[in-house]
């Protein structure tokens, strides 16, 4: 159905949903904080144990998942006008897992330990898979999307097992980088919202700049050609936009799945097809609906926190499943 | 300037164009009038799409050139070029939840830059779009939820709002039934009427062709095998040149165009 909601209305809704996540995020957990600590925390810094826990454990975490939900979502978007594919997401492209496969390399191979180190390894890793994917599409004979899609999930598929190889001869740092496998949220320093912020920020910003042409390119590429469209120039930007989007998402919180493959539809659903409108609400959207899973993730088996990348797989799969089936029906 | 190049819309000089090893169009020339009706017709494998694609520069030539008055089309620029020439491509596709608007809208896409953000006149090219092709009650329809012919006709709105001198329209009744087909086709020539614009059409039905043009153009082998009046080409001599054809062709009594009744291919060996 056409969004029934005027548009101010969407956006204010939006907006007050995420200052809420957010809010939830600084005081439910393990321990519960009412309103007023979390005041006092952030604005009247007094040392105590409260004060500590929350700006140093909840506050990063309040701030590096709605980055890395609208920074995933906006590339999720993209991803799905570029091939055209609704089911189609930065994890199809293989991005994920060219992180991951990143992360692993650099640990086991190069001894690479601090967090910062594997978080850029796995940015690196998300962007040279993106340049990866898009050479060999555009040396098999054009961008085309279903070619993107099909170098994308077989690069993803190599990526993964290269993965399980290498993580089996190395017992010892499975258990270490499991938490870069799945995504998660949990003790990660503010200084990465400080470098992955900024280039989120740039993507996002390239994305918006693209909007028309993106709007055009959901048509078939004759007519996007007709109208004016420099196919090539706008490929190429989105495909800088996405790499630079997940790579920044994959550094702060490693792998989180199906935030991107999710998010684009409920953001259609509300506000249509003009990616003017479209990347807003798919960043907004993405934001509340990380916060809430990072939320979700403290209790779902309380007292120890699930990782926030098999909550959005979950809920991402079962998303799928209903989508696949209504396309089949 | 002369009168002629006035009159010429369009110049295809000496036109090339192969894929690859394989040769499309062979050193073409055709001019296409302005305000009229050209429509293109050939046996398959012809030419005649790759032609209309050319001459919005969808293919690069090998040789020779397509000017628009006087200048040469590869000068131009992606976006001086679309708002010279629209292409309405053989099955176009968009999603099937976009609605009618945010289609129509695209057609505003050259006219709109950083700079220059949607404004007046293109909202008002969008109604007008809409109000000619007779969608605007559809405008908050999704593509998905419309019939065939609707879709053509919203697809139409989308090319007229580009507002372009030039519109190239292929096959754009292909998969229409007769209804469709007929009610697409006076929407173009009304629109050509009331505009004034300068219509290209590819068409493979030669008793459509012969119809709606003012100016027909017969193509085989990547040449020009005849172009004049439908009243000029539309005879037994010609098709069975063109088309390999035996036909009759009689005066449509109602349209008073030419009306081809084919009888048998000339290879054929089942006798008639």
């Amino acid at each position: 159905m056409p969004a029934a909601l005027p548009f101010p209305v969407v956006w204010v809704g939006l907006v007050i949903a995420l200052l809420a996540a957010m809010l939830m995020s600084l005081t439910l957990g393990f321990r519960l904080y009412g309103l007023d600590q979390v005041w006092q925390a952030l604005f009247a810094f007094d040392g105590s144990e409260t004060a500590v826990v929350i700006s140093n454990l909840r506050l990063p975490r309040a701030v590096l998942a709605p980055l890395v939900g609208a920074g995933l979502a906006i590339a999720g978007v993209i991803v799905q006008t570029l091939s055209r594919n609704r089911i189609a997401s930065p994890d199809t492209l293989g991005l994920n897992a060219g992180a991951s496969l990143a992360v692993v390399v650099a640990s086991t191979a190069l001894g690479v330990g601090s967090l910062l180190g594997l978080s850029l390894s796995a940015a690196l890793g998300a962007l040279l898979t993106s340049f990866l994917v898009f050479a060999i599409a555009a040396g098999a004979g054009g961008l085309s999307p279903i070619r993107i899609v099909l170098i994308g999930v077989t690069i993803a598929g190599l990526g993964h097992s290269i993965v399980e190889i290498i993580l089996t001869t190395n017992e010892a740092q499975l258990q270490q980088l499991l938490f870069w496998l799945s995504g998660s949220f949990v003790d990660r320093p503010m200084t990465l919202a400080q470098t992955g912020g900024p280039i989120i920020l740039i993507g996002a910003a390239l994305a918006l700049v693209l909007h028309r042409a993106l709007d055009a390119l959901q048509a078939d590429d004759s007519t996007a050609t007709s109208l004016g469209v420099p196919l090539a120039l706008v490929r190429g930007g989105s495909f800088v936009s996405v790499a630079l989007l997940t790579g920044a998402a994959v550094s702060m919180a490693g792998p989180v799945t199906f935030v991107g493959l999710v998010v684009p539809h409920a953001a259609r659903r509300l506000v249509g097809l003009r990616h003017a409108r479209q990347i807003p609400a798919a960043a907004l959207l993405g934001a509340i609906y990380a916060t809430l899973a990072d939320v979700a993730a403290r209790f779902l088996i309380y007292p120890v926190e699930a990782p926030v990348g098999a909550i959005t797989a979950v809920v991402g799969g079962v998303v799928l499943l209903v989508l696949l089936k209504r396309r089949a029906a | 300037m002369t009168d002629s190049a006035m009159d010429h819309r369009i110049s295809v000089d000496n036109l090339s164009l192969a894929y690859g090893a394989v040769s499309v169009l062979n050193a073409l020339s055709l001019p296409i009038l302005k305000g009229k009706i050209t429509v293109l017709a050939g046996p398959n494998g012809c030419g005649k799409s790759t032609l209309l694609r050319a001459i919005r520069r969808l293919h690069r030539p090998s040789g020779g050139q397509v000017r628009l008055g006087d200048v040469d089309i590869s000068t131009l620029n992606d976006r001086m070029l679309a708002r010279q020439i629209g292409l309405l491509a053989q099955s176009p596709s968009a999603p099937d939840d976009m609605t009618v608007e945010e289609l129509v809208r695209l057609g505003r896409y050259p006219h709109q830059s950083m700079m220059q953000p949607w404004s007046a006149d293109d909202a008002a090219a969008l109604d007008r779009a809409m109000a000619g092709t007779g969608v605007d009650h559809l405008r908050k329809r999704r593509l998905g939820s419309l019939s065939g012919g609707q879709l053509q006709r919203v697809w139409i709105a989308m090319v007229l709002a580009q507002e372009t001198d030039v519109v190239c329209l292929d096959e754009p009744v292909n998969h229409l039934d007769m209804a469709h087909q007929l009610d697409c086709l006076d929407l173009v020539r009304q629109l050509n009427a009331d505009f004034g614009r300068t219509v290209v059409l590819v068409l493979h039905d030669l008793n459509l062709a012969a119809r709606y043009a003012d100016r027909l153009v017969f193509l085989r082998d990547g040449a020009i095998a005849a172009s004049g009046t439908p009243e000029e080409l539309m005879t037994e001599a010609t098709i069975a040149r063109v088309f390999d054809v035996q036909s009759m062709v009689i005066t449509d009594p109602v349209h008073g165009r030419p009306l081809c009744i084919p009888l048998r291919t000339q290879s054929s060996t089942i006798p008639a």
